[in-house]
């Protein structure tokens, strides 16, 4: 544990003609998780089968639970006659004989972007069979918190009804894809404390939280309705957490002229909380919070001062999807960590890091790691770190290690202390194991 | 690129039987009514193996972005082991455009610079087989320029199903790798074994085996492989296919091109792989060689005898119900029923025509539709244990009786005897677990 990484290398964008062990996840994938955030619905993906299957089989194994997906399972006939509605209303009948969706998430992928399928056209062709939000997601383009991001735009642009006036109190929550259902629970609790009505869009803290459910799989198990969905118009405020998703508040507000939006990069460390509680305490005129808030922000001053020996004297890297990674950088950074970031992809997010920030796969990130005593990734790092024998904490998707990984809140005064003991932890575990 | 007509022979594939009936699981997928994995991941998952090959998809994210290192299928080499690494081109907006070739091209020289594998695999997807990308020229000049074998697997997702994946993967190893290398000397019983991935170890539970009677493994396709060996492996006398029909094309090619006879075999249980090295010995008909086999098979035997006596004390009078897929329809079954389980009943929702044939040798029932058969049948026959999918772990619980999920990603191997040693601990600790009668207690305020 010694000196800083070198601000030299800074942004540099890596040129290799392909990924080597990459980090990027797809924009279908989190267009796909989007849709788990809404009740009864069923996430279609319009390409061939094998898209939903590895986006299933991922999800399963992250989440430990059943993941709702279909498939308009193109095929090589298909994929050159079709415009796309056959397959999209032929889907629509099979899915329609066994459930019934309060709504269909239609999105594309690579192929069906590269043959220019026409989902609106299939869309309105349907309409009076099924609702369906219709979404554009190539693959070749972006990752997966523009998937997300785009989906969650989407569903506001294509069921909201517009409305003019608003309920001061009712508050409506867009959180990034990187946040667990527990912290959007967290979120959603905090608010209601402070007397909003909260609807979280989407919404994943009862459908991929991980409880034991009757119906299992056939469609997403909970969410936010979509009747609530459509009567978002008259909310007061709508409050974006992560940069991928400012975007979403912004079209909110085509819906309602009325709504305040209100944006927060992150919501992990005492600066970011701090600026949570000022924002959300200045919307409502009111200057006091419940006593449980002032106590966790005493506790994370404590944790703050008690984990800053072996915080500011370590090296981290983290590798995660860009609003995460910003995330965990900052709280690191406020304790005095050396840190380095590795993105999924490109984001507006990059010009905020304050740390070494690039775009890069795990073949960069292992080029980086000796000079380092800990890396923070998805599971794919855990070789890396048992190679060069580093302390590693897993975040972000795919966790295919660890269970309970939709339990885990990283968010607001309480999330932070959790967190950032869990790191100081790991590390002199680490070092005394070494 | 695509070859419409090979594929088209591959779905009519003479040595399946079920082409006969017509009812095939070869058919095209249903828009909204399909699950299991395309082309793509069936061709991965019979090539990735070879772990000193590096496999490299043309394609955009998806493909290989949620694939990469899943499968635990173990090797032995000692180079850089390539199967849990990802080599993506990563195809964007603008190689739309402007093709992808070049791209490819470059990844290519970047691979062969920095990784010095022994040959390439460069697979093709939906997206750069729609865009017309030239992969097999591409291929052609740089396996040239380079040296070692680069091999173009022309399998993108949207052409069908798993199955079908895999034959095409076996296509492209019988035109580019085997029968390119002579080896030093030809063994008088070597084998090549097909279809085998050595998932969490399964290979290793009989190959030893095998080698200790004689037998010489020249080849596998693809567990615990290497490039070298499928080159020679046109030099085996016998083809052995392990629990897979998908690679049932290339060995009756191999028939026709080499003269080598094939034998269908199953390490699961422990008279499936006592039969299963039978016929693999009896196709060599040397007495010397089988008797050395039943020698060996009967020490094999007795030896597990012994290690699953404690397991047989508590396995005693427990019944079962299985709902799985494929092959594992029967042979898990068979499993089960070796270390002293009855098998009440086992699912064909997901089997052939020809798994279905065999599943009723060895299960009395045979049920269809879980959802609704599965609650009746563990009333009916007070089962004790429920082996299914996790979708099935909800009826367990309401059920209140014990639960294995079989359709996961195993962490240990269940094949041959070694492996049915940690099948019967698995079911053994499911059954003495008090979770699944305590996770189904009713909560406090609902108590009536």
């Amino acid at each position: 544990m010694s000196t800083a990484f070198s601000l030299k290398e800074a942004k540099t964008n890596t040129l290799k003609p392909l990924h080597v062990n990459p980090l990027k996840l797809s924009q279908p994938m989190g267009a796909t998780l989007a849709f788990l955030g809404i009740k009864n619905c069923m996430p279609l993906m319009h390409g061939a089968q094998g898209c939903a299957s590895f986006t299933k089989v991922l999800f399963t194994r992250h989440f430990n639970d059943p993941i709702a997906i279909q498939t308009t399972a193109v095929n090589d006939i298909s994929a050159v006659i079709d415009g796309g509605e056959r397959g999209i209303s032929e889907a629509i009948e099979n899915i329609t004989k066994k459930t019934t969706p309060d709504l269909v998430g239609l999105f594309t992928t690579g192929m069906t972007e590269t043959k220019g399928d026409d989902i609106k056209g299939a869309t309105l062709l349907l309409k009076e069979k099924q609702k369906i939000v219709y979404v554009h997601t190539p693959d070749f383009e972006g990752g997966l918190e523009s998937g997300w991001s785009l989906s969650v735009q989407n569903i506001i642009t294509q069921l909201v009804v517009p409305a003019s006036k608003v309920k001061q109190e009712k508050a409506l929550l867009v959180p990034n894809v990187n946040m667990s259902p527990i912290e959007v629970e967290k979120l959603k609790e905090a608010m209601e404390e402070l007397g909003f009505d909260v609807f979280a869009l989407p919404d994943l803290s009862d459908s991929l939280d991980g409880h034991l459910g009757v119906k299992q799989g056939s469609l997403s198990g909970g969410g936010i309705l979509v009747r609530d969905i459509e009567a978002l118009g008259d909310c007061g405020l709508v409050v974006t957490i992560g940069r991928s998703v400012r975007k979403c508040g912004e079209l909110f507000l085509e819906k309602n002229a009325q709504t305040k939006h209100v944006h927060f990069d992150t919501l992990t460390g005492l600066e970011a909380s701090d600026r949570f509680y000022a924002e959300i305490l200045a919307y409502l005129g009111i200057q006091s919070v419940p006593n449980r808030v002032k106590r966790w922000r005493a506790r994370l001053q404590d944790v703050l001062l008690d984990t800053h020996f072996v915080l500011g004297k370590s090296k981290v890297i983290i590798a995660d999807e860009p609003d995460s990674a910003y995330a965990i950088a900052k709280a690191l950074l406020e304790v005095g960590t050396s840190v380095k970031a590795f993105i999924a992809q490109r984001s507006e997010i990059q010009e905020e890091f304050t740390c070494e920030v690039c775009i890069g796969d795990f073949e960069e990130v292992e080029k980086s790691l000796p000079l380092s005593d800990m890396l923070i990734s998805n599971f794919h790092g855990e070789r890396l770190a048992h190679r060069y024998h580093k302390a590693l904490l897993i975040r972000g998707f795919p966790n295919y290690e660890q269970v309970g990984v939709g339990l885990r809140n990283t968010i607001l005064y309480e999330g932070s202390c959790t967190f950032l003991c869990e790191v100081n932890n790991l590390l002199v575990h680490h070092q005394a194991s070494q | 690129m695509v070859n419409t007509k090979l594929i088209k022979d591959l779905l009519n594939e003479s040595a399946c039987s079920h082409n006969k009936t017509k009812k095939s699981s070869c058919d095209k997928p249903k828009p909204g009514a399909t699950s299991g994995g395309c082309a793509f991941e069936g061709a991965q998952i019979s090539l990735f193996p070879y772990a000193d090959a590096v496999h490299l998809v043309h394609g955009p994210d998806t493909c290989l972005g949620a694939s990469w290192e899943t499968r635990a299928t173990l090797t032995s080499y000692q180079g850089e082991n390539n199967t849990p690494l990802g080599y993506c081109t990563n195809v964007t907006t603008q190689d739309i455009i402007f093709g992808g070739d070049k791209k490819l091209a470059s990844a290519l020289a970047y691979i062969v610079e920095h990784k010095k594998p022994k040959a390439i695999f460069v697979y093709e997807t939906c997206v750069t087989a729609m865009i017309g990308d030239n992969i097999d020229y591409t291929c052609k000049v740089a396996s040239e320029q380079f040296g070692l074998p680069i091999v173009a697997v022309h399998a993108p997702g949207f052409v069908g199903s798993k199955n079908l994946g895999s034959r095409l993967a076996g296509e492209a190893v019988l035109d580019a790798l085997i029968g390119t290398k002579e080896p030093e000397t030809i063994h008088p019983y070597g084998i090549n074994l097909i279809g085998d991935y050595n998932v969490t170890g399964d290979m290793w539970q009989y190959r030893p085996i095998l080698e200790r009677i004689g037998i010489h493994v020249v080849s596998t396709l693809s567990g615990d492989g290497r490039i070298e060996a499928i080159q020679q492996a046109h030099t085996a006398k016998l083809n052995v296919i392990v629990c897979a029909k998908s690679l049932v094309t290339l060995c009756r090619k191999m028939q026709e091109r080499y003269g080598i006879p094939y034998v269908s075999v199953s390490f699961y249980g422990k008279r499936d792989t006592s039969n299963a090295i039978r016929s693999i010995v009896n196709a060599f008909g040397d007495a010397d060689l089988s008797a050395r086999a039943e020698r060996i098979i009967a020490e094999e035997e007795a030896k597990l005898e012994e290690r699953l006596a404690p397991y047989r004390l508590l396995l005693k009078g427990k019944k079962a119900i299985l709902n799985t897929g494929g092959n594992k329809s029967w042979s898990i079954a068979s499993a089960l029923q070796d270390i002293g389980i009855e098998v009440v009943a086992t699912s064909i929702q997901k089997a052939t025509e020809e798994d279905i044939a065999i599943a009723k040798e060895y299960v009395p029932i045979v049920f269809k539709s879980p959802a609704t058969e599965q609650p009746r049948l563990i009333d009916e026959h007070k089962v004790d244990i429920l082996l299914a999918g996790g979708r099935s772990l909800y009826t367990a619980i309401k059920k209140r009786i014990a639960f294995v999920d079989v359709n996961q990603e195993k962490k240990v191997s269940y094949g041959a005897y070694g492996g049915l040693e940690n099948l019967a601990l698995d079911v053994c600790a499911a059954l003495r677990n008090p979770v699944f009668k305590l996770v189904g207690t009713q909560a406090p305020w609902e108590a009536a």
